[in-house]
C-alpha cells in the first residue's frame, strides 16, 4: 500500500513550479479530461496528487497512531487552527517545536485559517474589515481573529501549507454580501502575505471565493493569480449548494488557475466528488466525512457506504470489501464489526482505518489511471460500480464538460448511463 | 486433553503457597494431521489478555503488536456478543480465533462475564444464567453455552455459573448461596454433557462468602478428571479483595493442587501480589485497562528491578517514585515534554511525551487512551516478569511487603470496607464510571450504579 514508485518511468515533468517551500511537478496529464498526476515536494514530505488529506482536528486522527497513518499511505493530514489555537495554544506548540513534533508526524501537514470554524461553530460571529469578531465560548468575552493573527497561529503550528483567513459566506448566500466577501478576502490575502513570517518553510494558499456567481469567482481567481502564490484553494463550496452549481464553480476556477501549481478543493471527500473534481483538474482534497462516518459505523466501499450497525450484517461473514488490502478487511468480517462498531473504541478504529485506506486507494487508482492515460475508462468503471445505469445529472454534466460522455457507450467498457436528478446516492448500488 | 498445567520448582507444601508453573497447550496432540505447531506456553503466575468485544481495549492488532512479549493467551467474555440469546457469531464456522483475527498460537479462554463489571441486576433461574445487555436481559443456559463453544472452538471455557451479586453480603442468606452452589454444579454438568468440541474446562468455584458451602462446592470438584482448572469469580461480592482472597484460599485448600487457579477481579498489582502469595496462578489484564480509563500512566515497580523511574522533569511531584501512577490530567503535564516514564521502552514513551497525551485527554481524543493503554499494558507484563523473577529468587514475600508499604496499601482491609482513593483503586473507579475519557459511548449498564463505598466498615 504505498505510492513509492507509481510514477515509475515518468522522470521528466511536463510542467513545474518552484516556490521556496514547494516544488510542484506535473508528471502526467489525462489526454481527455483536465486531470493530472503530480508530485508536490513539501518541506516534510513529497506528496503525490491528486490526493485526499484526512482531517486531524486536534492534532490526532481519531485514535490512529502516526505510524498507522504512514502505513495507510497518508501523505498530508490536516489540523484545525481554531481548535489547536485554543488547545494546546500557539505558545505550547512553539515550545514543542511545532505540530509535527508535538504529534510525532513526519509527513505533510496543512492547517486551515480558523475562519470557517468561527462562522460554523460560533453563533455570534461578526465580520468586519479588521477580522472576525466572535464571542469566546468559554468566557463569553468578545474576541477578534484577524488575518495577521491567523497567520501568526499557523506560523506557530508550522504546517507545510497554511490557508489565508477568508471572509466565508454560505454558498447559498446571494446578493452584494458575496461580492463584499470576495473582495475582502483578497484584501485579507494581502495582509496575510505581509504577516507571513516563515515563507521559506511554509506555504500560504489563498482561497478562490465568489459564491456561485461566475463573474465574482472569475474576478477572485484572477486576483489571486496576480499574487503568484505556491498553490491555490477553491473555497466557499460544499455548503449545501446544488451539485450542478458546485462543479461549475470548481471547473471555472481550475480553468483560470495556473496549470503548474496545485489546486485544493476544500471540504470535498465523497468518492464520486473526488473522481469528478480530479477530472476537472483538482489536486488536493480534505473532508471529515470518511473518519466521522466511521465513528457511526459506516464503512466506505466503491458501491457506496455500508451501515454496519444494521442487523443484516450480523451474520455476514465477508470482509467490508474483499478487494481492499487494509488491515481491517484482511482480518475482520462485517459480522464481527457489526458486534463492536459504536460500542468499543477499537470498533471505531477498525472502520476508521478501512475508510482512510479506502480514500487512499481510490486516490492511488485515480493517479495510476492518469499516469497510464486511461482515466476516462476508470471514470466509467467507477460510475458503473457506484451508480449502475443511473447517474446523477450533475456528474453527467460535469464529465461532459471534460469530454467524457457517460450517456454514450464507449468502445472499451461499453458502459453508458441515464441521468437522474438526485445529487447524492441514497443507498449503496447493489446491482453489481 | 491438549491442555495441561505443570508446576515448576515448587518447594513449599500446602495449598495456599506461591508457586510457578506453565500452562501448556499442544494443539497437535489433540488432532491427527493438524498443522504442525509447537506447544503454546503461558508462564505462571501470568495473565490472560483482557478483551472487550474480543479485542484488547483501545488496541487494534497492529497497535497491540507494538507491546512487546505479551502472553499468548486471550480471554473473551461471551456477554459482549450476546446481542440475542443465540448470537450470530455462533453461526461462524471457522471458530472464535478466526472471528477475532487471533493467531492460532494463542490460548483462548471463553468466559461468560466481564470481570470489570461489579454490579449485575438480572436474576437467574434454575434453567439459565441471566445477563444484562444493552437490549434487555439475555438468557444463557449451560447447554446453549456449550453449543456456542462447540462452534466457536475456544481452548478453555469457564461454564456459566450462578452469580451472587451482592452489595451487602450480610443480606445474602445461606439459602441463596446454597441454591447458587447447586445451580453452578448442575450447569457444569449440563455444559460438559453438551460439549462435543474437546475444550478444557475451568470450573467456577462456588460458595460465595459461606465457608461451609465453599467447602461443599470444592469437595464436589476435587476428584473430577474432566476439570482442567478452577476459576474464582467473586467479583460481585462487595467485600475487600483480601477477603475474597481468603475465601478463595479456603476453597483451594480442598481442591486439587495440581490444577491451575484463575482469579477474576484480582488484577490490580497489590491484589495480584497477595493472590500469588496465596497460591493463585492466573489473572487478566483488566487492571491496565482500568488505569487507562482514569487517564493514568502506570509507574509502580516491584523491588528495585527497574532503576529508571525518576520523573522526566522537575515539574513533576517530588514523590513520583513512590506513586503507583502518573495522572496525565494534571495541569503540570501541560508543557512536560518528558516521556510517561523516563527510560521506559514502550512505543508510547519512545515516541510521545506527556504534554501531547495531556492535550489528547483534554480534547477527548481517542488516541489518548490508545497511547496510555500501550504503556499500561507494557508495564503490566513487565510487572509479571518481575513477579516471576522475584518468586524464582525466593524474594516475593519480602518484595511484596516492601511494595505494599511503598504504595500505602499494607493495611489489611476489613469486610465491607472500601478502599479509599489510593494506589491501585482504578478498577473500583472504573466500575462506577459511566464514560470512557475519550468517547461518548456509555459503558453498558453502569449508568445507574452507585460506587461501592456505601458498605461501611
Amino acid at each position: 500500500m504505498t505510492t513509492s514508485d507509481e510514477f515509475g518511468s515518468l522522470a521528466t515533468p511536463l510542467e513545474v513550479s518552484n516556490s521556496p517551500a514547494l516544488k510542484f511537478e506535473v508528471l502526467a496529464r489525462c489526454s481527455t479530461t483536465k486531470a493530472r498526476a503530480s508530485k508536490m515536494h513539501l518541506p516534510h514530505y513529497t506528496a503525490h496528487t491528486p490526493m485526499f488529506m484526512p482531517v486531524g482536528t486536534m492534532g490526532s486522527i481519531k485514535g490512529i497512531t502516526t505510524k498507522q497513518l504512514e502505513g495507510l499511505d497518508c501523505h498530508v493530514i490536516l489540523g484545525n487552527t481554531y481548535h489547536l489555537g485554543s488547545r494546546p495554544g500557539p505558545e505550547l506548540l512553539e515550545k514543542a517545536g511545532g505540530l509535527h513534533r508535538f504529534m510525532a508526524w513526519n509527513r505533510g501537514l496543512l492547517t486551515d485559517s480558523g475562519g470557517f470554524q468561527m462562522v460554523s461553530l460560533l453563533k455570534l460571529a461578526n465580520i468586519t474589515e479588521e477580522g472576525v469578531e466572535f464571542e469566546n465560548p468559554h468566557d463569553g468575552q468578545k474576541m477578534m481573529l484577524t488575518p495577521e493573527m491567523s497567520i501568526g497561529l499557523q506560523n506557530a503550528i508550522g504546517a507545510d501549507i497554511m490557508m489565508q483567513l477568508d471572509d466565508v459566506v454560505s454558498s447559498l448566500t446571494t446578493g452584494p454580501r458575496v461580492e463584499e466577501a470576495m473582495w475582502r478576502s483578497v484584501r485579507w490575502l494581502d495582509r496575510s502575505i505581509k504577516a507571513h513570517k516563515r515563507p521559506t518553510e511554509q506555504n500560504l494558499f489563498p482561497i478562490v471565493q465568489g459564491g456561485l456567481n461566475v463573474e465574482l469567482r472569475t474576478k477572485s481567481a484572477l486576483e489571486l493569480v496576480k499574487r503568484n502564490t505556491p498553490g491555490y484553494a477553491i473555497g466557499g463550496l460544499s455548503g449545501g449548494e446544488a451539485k450542478d452549481s458546485f462543479w461549475r464553480m470548481v471547473s471555472l476556477s481550475t480553468d483560470i488557475l495556473p496549470t503548474n501549481k496545485p489546486r485544493y478543493c476544500m471540504g470535498v471527500g465523497y468518492a464520486e466528488d473526488l473522481v469528478v473534481c480530479s477530472a476537472l483538474g483538482v489536486d488536493m482534497y480534505d473532508c471529515v466525512f470518511p473518519t466521522r462516518t466511521a465513528r457511526f459505523g459506516n464503512a466506505l466501499v466503491r458501491t457506496g457506504s455500508l451501515s454496519l450497525r444494521q442487523g443484516r450484517y450480523g451474520a455476514d461473514f465477508n470482509p467490508i470489501d474483499k478487494d481492499c488490502d487494509c488491515p481491517t478487511c484482511k482480518n475482520y468480517t462485517r459480522a464481527y464489526l457489526h458486534t463492536t462498531v459504536t460500542k468499543e473504541t477499537t470498533g471505531c478504529h477498525l472502520v476508521t482505518i478501512h475508510n482512510i485506506a479506502f480514500q487512499m486507494r481510490l486516490m492511488r487508482d485515480i493517479r495510476q489511471s492518469i499516469v497510464e492515460d486511461r482515466f476516462p475508462v476508470f471514470i466509467r468503471e467507477f460510475m458503473k460500480t457506484r451508480f449502475g445505469q443511473t447517474v446523477p445529472m450533475w456528474i453527467i454534466n460535469a464529465l461532459q464538460s471534460v469530454s467524457v460522455d457517460l450517456t454514450v457507450p464507449d468502445s472499451l467498457t461499453g458502459y453508458s448511463a441515464t441521468p437522474v436528478p438526485d445529487d447524492f446516492q441514497k443507498t449503496p448500488n447493489e446491482t453489481c | 486433553m491438549a491442555l495441561h498445567f505443570e508446576l515448576t520448582g515448587v518447594k513449599a507444601s500446602g495449598a495456599a503457597v506461591p508457586r510457578t508453573g506453565r500452562l501448556v497447550l499442544d494443539r497437535a496432540s489433540g488432532k491427527a494431521g493438524g498443522a504442525e505447531q509447537g506447544p503454546i506456553v503461558l508462564e505462571t503466575p501470568g495473565f490472560f489478555k483482557y478483551t472487550r468485544h474480543g479485542l484488547q481495549p483501545h488496541l487494534v492488532p497492529d497497535v497491540a503488536a507494538e507491546v512487546d512479549t505479551l502472553p499468548a493467551a486471550t480471554r473473551v467474555q461471551l456477554e459482549d456478543f450476546l446481542e440475542t440469546d443465540s448470537p450470530d457469531c455462533g453461526r461462524y464456522s471457522e471458530g472464535l480465533h478466526k472471528f477475532l483475527a487471533l493467531d492460532s498460537s494463542e490460548i483462548l479462554i471463553l468466559d461468560t462475564l466481564d470481570p470489570t463489571i461489579y454490579a449485575r441486576t438480572a436474576k437467574p433461574t434454575n434453567a439459565y444464567m441471566a445477563i444484562d445487555s444493552d437490549g434487555g436481559t439475555r438468557r444463557l443456559a449451560a447447554a446453549a453455552f456449550a453449543q456456542l463453544a462447540n462452534s466457536l472452538k475456544p481452548d478453555i471455557v469457564i461454564p456459566p455459573f450462578d452469580v451472587i451479586e451482592d452489595p451487602l453480603p450480610s443480606l445474602t442468606q445461606g439459602k441463596r448461596i446454597s441454591k447458587s452452589v447447586a445451580r453452578t454444579a448442575k450447569w457444569l454438568d449440563d455444559c460438559i454433557a453438551a460439549l462435543t468440541y474437546p475444550v478444557a474446562i475451568f470450573a467456577p468455584v462456588a460458595g460465595s462468602h459461606s465457608l461451609e458451602l465453599r467447602t461443599k462446592a470444592a469437595e464436589s470438584l476435587v476428584a473430577r478428571q474432566d476439570i482442567a482448572g478452577y476459576a474464582f469469580n467473586d467479583v460481585g461480592l462487595a467485600v475487600t479483595q483480601d477477603y475474597k482472597l481468603r475465601l478463595a484460599t479456603h476453597s483451594l485448600e480442598k481442591l486439587d493442587a495440581s490444577k491451575p487457579r484463575y482469579m477474576l477481579g484480582a488484577s490490580a498489582p497489590d491484589a495480584v501480589l497477595r493472590a500469588v502469595l496465596g497460591g493463585i496462578d492466573l489473572f487478566d489484564s483488566s487492571y491496565p485497562y482500568a488505569v487507562t480509563e482514569q487517564g493514568f500512566a502506570s509507574t509502580y515497580v516491584l523491588g528495585d528491578s527497574f532503576s529508571c523511574t525518576q520523573p522526566a522533569s522537575e515539574t513533576s511531584v517530588a514523590s513520583a517514585t513512590d506513586a503507583a501512577h502518573l495522572d496525565l490530567w494534571q495541569e503540570s503535564m501541560f508543557a512536560d515534554f518528558g516521556p510517561l516514564v523516563e527510560g521506559c521502552a514502550c512505543f508510547t514513551c519512545r515516541g510521545h511525551h506527556r504534554s501531547y497525551i495531556h492535550h489528547l485527554l483534554k480534547t477527548k481524543e481517542m488516541l489518548a487512551t490508545v497511547l496510555l493503554q500501550i504503556h499500561n499494558l507494557h508495564w503490566y507484563q513487565r510487572f509479571f516478569n518481575d513477579i516471576r523473577a522475584s518468586l524464582a529468587q525466593g524474594l516475593l514475600p519480602a518484595d511484596t511487603e516492601h511494595f505494599l508499604k511503598k504504595y500505602g496499601c499494607e493495611t489489611p482491609q476489613t469486610l465491607g470496607g472500601c478502599r479509599p482513593v489510593q494506589a491501585f483503586g482504578e478498577l473500583d473507579a472504573l466500575a462506577s464510571q459511566t464514560l470512557s475519557p475519550t468517547t461518548k459511548i456509555q459503558r453498558k449498564r453502569h449508568a445507574e450504579q452507585q460506587p461501592l463505598e456505601t458498605a461501611a466498615s
